[in-house]
C-alpha cells in the first residue's frame, strides 16, 4: 500500500459491531479497517450494498462511534465540532426538509456550517448555479425529484466551503447527463485543492475520476491503491475486427477465437494471446480480407471487483 | 453557538407553521372561542364569566395539543426521516440541537398564544364582554406550563415513537394537574405500595396546578405575586432539568 503523506482521513483497525433483529444478534459492519486518504485526492470507496460503506462514513462524520479502533479526520477525532466545520457531507438518498424551499434549506445549512451572515446570500446563489437549480430555488422541496434532491444535496455539502467532502452514493438517482455534471463538479473540487471521499457501487464513476480506490466487502477493506496498481497492465485478451470475409474463411475464423461476434460484414474475434492474433492474421491474409482493428483488452475494475465479490460474498 | 441554535429554532418554527396539524388546531381554537356567541344566551347572568373562562380554557387546551402533538415527534421525525444526518454532520453539538428544537417549538407556542389571545379579545369585544387585561396573567402562566410540557414531549421524543411520546406527555399533563391528590392518596392509603408509588409520582411529576389561575383572574381574585414568581422559577428549573436529561439521552445515541 502506498504511504500517504499528510493524511486527511486516517483510520486504524476500525471495527463496528451492532445488534440487529430479533434476539439482538451481533452483526459486524466493519472489521479492522485501516486506510488513509491524502490531501487533494479523489478517493473512491467501492463495495456492494451492505458491505459497510455507510457504516464507515457515519463514523467519519461523527454520527456513530467505532466499537474498536480509531478514526481521525484532520488528525482529530471525527466527532470533534472543529473537524465537522471543515467537512461537507451528502448522505445516501438524501431526504431534506420538504417544507423548506431550496434557498431556505441552503440558508439553514449555511447557518449551521457557521458561514458569516454577510456571505450567506452570495454563497447560496453561486451554489444554486453550480448545481443548475436556480430555476427551482424558491420552490418547496416536497415536489423535487430524486435527481433534484441530489443536486441540492451536493450544494448543501459545499455550503461551508469544506476542505474534505464526503459523499455517500452521490450518483444515485441521476441520469447520464447529471452523472457527467456531477463528475465535473467532483473533479472541479479536486482542482480547488479539496479532498473528495465518495462511496459508490458504480464502477464507471470510480474508473473515470478517482486517484485511488478502496474496495470493501463484508466489512473488510480487501484492496486499496491507485487504479494503476489495482488494475495491472497485463493484457487479458485481444479483440480483432475483420471485414471482407467469405463464408468459408468466416467459419474458420470463428473456430480460431474464444468467441466471435458477427455484425454485418464485420466479424469480431476474441483471442487470448499474441499467438492467437498471429493465427487470425494468417487466415486474413489467406482470405484476402482486411483487419479493421486490434484492441488489447486489459483487466477492468469490474473484472477485479467481480473476482473479489464472487469470492467473498456469503463467505 | 447562538447562531446554530437560532438556525435550528427557525427551522423548527417553519416546520410547525407549515404543518397542517398546527393550522387545523389554530383554526379550531378560534372557532371554539367564537362559539361563545352561541352559548351566550344560556349563561344566565354570568355571560362575561362564562365567555372569559371558555376563552382561557380553549387557548390553554389548544396550546397543550400543539405542544404534545408537535413536540412528541420533534426529535423522532428527524431520526426517522434521516434529516438528522445532515444536522449532526455539521458542527452542531447535541445540546444545541435539543435546545434549538425546544426554542423553535416554544416560539411556535408563543406565536399561537398571541394569535389566540387576539382572537379571544376580539370575541369579548364583539360579545360586549368586559375585556380586562387582568386575564393576561392566566395566559402568562399557561406559557410557563407549556414550557414544562414541551420539554416533557421532547424528552420522550428522544427515545420513543411520536404516538407513545404524545400519549405519555398527555398522561404527565393530566396527572400533573392532580399531584395534590397524589399526596393525599399517599397519606390516606393503607397499602404501602400505593403510598410509595404515589409519593414518588408526587415528587417526580411536575405540579401543573400551580399554573392554573383561570378561576382567580375570571373572578377578579387578587393574585399572590410570590406564588406566581415561585411557579415561574419552578417551571424554569424543571424545564432545564428535562432538557438536560434529553441531551444526555440524545448524546449517547448512534445514528
Amino acid at each position: 500500500m502506498a504511504v500517504v503523506t499528510d493524511p486527511v482521513i486516517s483510520t486504524v483497525k476500525l471495527s463496528k459491531v451492532y445488534r440487529s433483529g430479533i434476539g439482538m444478534r451481533l452483526v459486524s459492519a466493519l472489521v479492522d479497517v485501516t486506510f488513509d486518504v491524502g490531501r487533494g485526492e479523489i478517493f473512491g470507496f467501492l463495495g456492494p450494498n451492505g458491505a459497510g460503506k455507510t457504516s464507515l462514513i457515519k463514523i467519519l462524520i461523527g454520527l456513530a462511534r467505532p466499537t474498536a479502533g480509531n478514526a481521525l479526520v484532520f488528525g482529530r477525532q471525527a466527532r470533534d465540532a472543529q473537524v465537522k466545520a471543515r467537512v461537507g457531507f451528502l448522505p445516501e438518498s438524501p431526504y431534506f426538509y420538504e417544507y423548506l424551499t431550496a434557498t431556505e434549506f441552503l440558508r439553514l445549512s449555511a447557518g449551521l456550517a457557521g458561514v458569516p451572515g454577510s456571505e450567506v446570500a452570495g454563497r447560496v446563489n453561486s451554489l444554486l448555479k453550480l448545481v443548475r437549480m436556480e430555476a427551482s430555488a424558491g420552490v418547496q422541496m416536497r415536489g423535487f425529484s430524486r435527481g433534484m434532491l441530489q443536486r441540492i444535496g451536493i450544494a448543501q455539502a459545499l455550503v461551508g466551503d469544506p476542505e474534505l467532502v464526503i459523499l455517500d452514493e452521490p450518483m444515485g438517482g441521476l441520469d447520464p447527463v447529471g452523472r457527467k455534471e456531477f463528475r465535473d463538479i467532483i473533479v472541479g473540487l479536486r482542482d480547488q485543492g479539496k479532498t473528495v471521499f465518495f462511496s459508490t457501487h458504480i464502477l464507471a464513476d470510480v474508473e473515470m475520476i478517482c486517484d485511488r480506490v478502496g474496495i470493501i466487502i463484508n466489512g473488510r477493506m480487501v484492496n486499496i491503491g491507485g487504479l494503476g496498481d489495482i488494475l495491472s497492465d497485463d493484457v487479458q485478451a485481444y479483440e480483432v475486427t475483420v471485414t471482407g470475409l467469405t463464408g468459408k474463411f468466416r467459419k474458420v475464423l470463428e473456430r480460431v477465437g474464444d468467441s466471435a461476434i458477427r455484425s454485418g460484414d464485420a466479424l469480431l474475434v476474441t483471442v487470448p494471446d499474441d499467438a492467437g492474433v498471429d493465427r487470425v492474421m494468417a487466415i486474413v491474409r489467406e482470405a484476402g480480407a482486411r483487419v479493421q482493428a486490434i484492441v488489447p483488452r486489459k483487466r477492468t475494475l469490474e473484472d477485479h471487483f467481480m473476482a473479489h465479490v464472487g469470492g467473498k460474498r456469503g463467505a | 453557538m447562538t447562531g446554530r441554535v437560532a438556525s435550528i429554532a427557525l427551522n423548527t418554527f417553519r416546520e410547525a407553521i407549515r404543518d397542517k396539524v398546527f393550522l387545523t388546531l389554530l383554526v379550531f381554537a378560534i372557532l371554539v372561542m367564537g362559539s361563545a356567541r352561541v352559548i351566550q344566551p344560556l349563561a344566565l347572568g354570568e355571560e362575561s364569566k362564562v365567555i372569559q373562562d371558555l376563552g382561557l380554557s380553549a387557548i390553554t387546551l389548544f396550546c397543550v395539543l400543539i405542544a404534545v402533538l408537535i413536540g412528541g415527534r420533534l426529535v423522532y421525525k428527524e431520526v426517522e426521516k434521516r434529516t438528522i444526518y445532515i444536522m449532526l454532520a455539521r458542527p452542531v453539538r447535541r445540546w444545541e440541537f435539543i435546545l434549538g428544537k425546544y426554542a423553535g417549538l416554544m416560539a411556535v407556542l408563543a406565536a399561537s398564544l398571541v394569535v389566540m389571545t387576539v382572537g379571544f379579545y376580539l370575541v369579548m369585544f364583539i360579545t360586549g364582554t368586559p375585556a380586562s387585561a387582568y386575564l393576561l396573567w392566566s395566559l402568562l402562566m399557561t406559557f410557563f406550563e407549556l414550557a414544562i410540557l414541551t420539554a416533557t414531549a421532547i424528552l420522550f421524543s428522544t427515545f420513543v415513537t411520536p404516538i407513545a411520546s404524545s400519549v405519555f406527555t398527555f398522561a404527565v399533563y393530566f396527572v400533573g394537574h392532580l399531584t395534590r391528590d397524589l399526596r393525599l392518596l399517599a397519606a390516606m392509603s393503607p397499602s404501602p405500595v400505593v403510598k410509595v408509588v404515589s409519593q414518588v409520582l408526587y415528587y417526580v411529576l411536575p405540579n401543573l396546578s400551580n399554573f392554573n389561575i383561570r378561576g382567580e383572574v375570571v373572578h377578579d381574585v387578587v393574585l399572590n405575586p410570590e406564588a406566581l414568581a415561585l411557579a415561574i422559577g419552578y417551571a424554569l428549573l424543571y424545564t432545564a432539568t428535562l432538557l438536560l436529561i434529553s441531551t444526555l439521552i440524545f448524546s449517547r445515541k448512534d445514528f
